[in-house]
């Protein structure tokens, strides 16, 4: 027996690495909880994983929903592109970035480099905790325990979101603590008590909610042309083979759907 | 004497843990299953990704 969202992360990556699993099925591979129903990769950025990964999703009949096309202009401007298939009863939807939010180009080079080294396919505890700073509280919970689990001191002074927690840490590694507090201002509350170091999380904790929705309203504004054009795009796809689906969508989206989001204040 | 510590999940979704990987796949796949409830609800949200709602979902 096996997971149809393993198998798909199997057959992305025969023959070569090319694709993460991420979020919501990452966190229950890092056995924490099942919480989303649908699938998300990162996906190498280069022409042959791309191609790849498509030639995968045809052969699923997958169709595009709403978004990005899986290509590497949108997708290397931090775009997603999402995908729907059906398997017996379930609704598979696949959905995938190049460039995952809060992870740097180094960070991100590093990831591959380690999954290339080790062979695991899912997003590890610490960019999987980075990419769950997002502006849903829900998340914040997944990060509290994602953290609960990394090995390095550093990391968990990082992500941790318990008072208690912290505390301890800092009780026990104070050397660590002295560094950690450049990456993550908060941690000088943690002499202050655990009063003073909740309201500090609380704090965090929404100004990365708000972080999160101001990095989406950006995308949001940049696309509202293409919104305008998707439902006769999705009309003229209905029926097409994804590869055939997959040209039309990039030419209508050429010259609507801008490769990189227009800056903060620009639309 | 019993160390209070800060919850974020259910001793239910902790418990992840304990199964074996074939217990693991099975709870998986069974609650894909029955999150199928939920697909005429969520038809035109997006759970991942920088798109929030498509602008005309099922046409």
């Amino acid at each position: 027996m096996n997971n149809p969202y393993l198998e798909l992360t199997e057959e992305f990556n025969q023959g070569r690495l090319r694709a993460l699993l991420s979020s919501g099925q990452a966190v229950v591979m890092h056995r924490l909880a099942v919480m989303s129903k649908d699938g998300d990769w990162i996906l190498r950025e280069d022409a042959e994983a791309i191609e790849h990964v498509l030639a995968v999703l045809a052969a699923h009949g997958a169709r595009y929903r709403f978004g990005a096309p899986l290509d590497l202009r949108w997708l290397a401007g931090g775009w997603s592109a999402h995908l729907e298939s059906r398997r017996e009863s379930l609704r598979l939807r696949t959905d995938f970035v190049t460039r995952p939010p809060r992870v740097s180009p180094d960070w991100l080079a590093r990831m591959w480099e380690e999954a290339d080294a080790t062979g695991n396919e899912v997003v590890g505890l610490e960019p999987l905790a980075a990419l769950k700073l997002t502006n849903r509280d829900k998340d914040y919970a997944v990060v509290g325990e994602l953290a609960r689990l990394m090995t390095d001191l550093h990391s968990q002074f990082r992500y941790s979101r318990s008072s208690r927690d912290l505390i301890k840490l800092a009780e026990e590694h104070p050397a660590v603590l002295a560094e950690a507090t450049r990456q993550r201002p908060l941690l000088t509350r943690i002499a202050e008590g655990r009063d003073a170091l909740e309201e500090a999380l609380d704090r965090e904790r929404r100004a990365l909610i708000h972080a999160n929705e101001e990095r989406l309203a950006r995308y949001l504004a940049s696309t509202q042309a293409w919104a305008s054009l998707w439902p006769d795009v999705q009309r003229q796809i209905a029926g097409m083979s994804l590869p055939e689906a997959h040209r039309l969508l990039v030419a209508r989206a050429e010259g609507v759907l801008p490769f990189e989001p227009a800056p903060r204040g620009e639309s | 004497m019993i160390e209070i510590r800060d919850e974020f999940l259910s001793e239910e979704d902790l418990d992840l843990r304990n199964l074996s990987h074939e217990e693991l796949i099975a709870y998986w796949n069974l609650w894909l299953e029955q999150a199928q409830a939920t697909n005429d609800l969520d038809k035109a949200l997006y759970s991942h990704g920088v798109f929030e709602r498509d602008p005309a979902p099922g046409q």
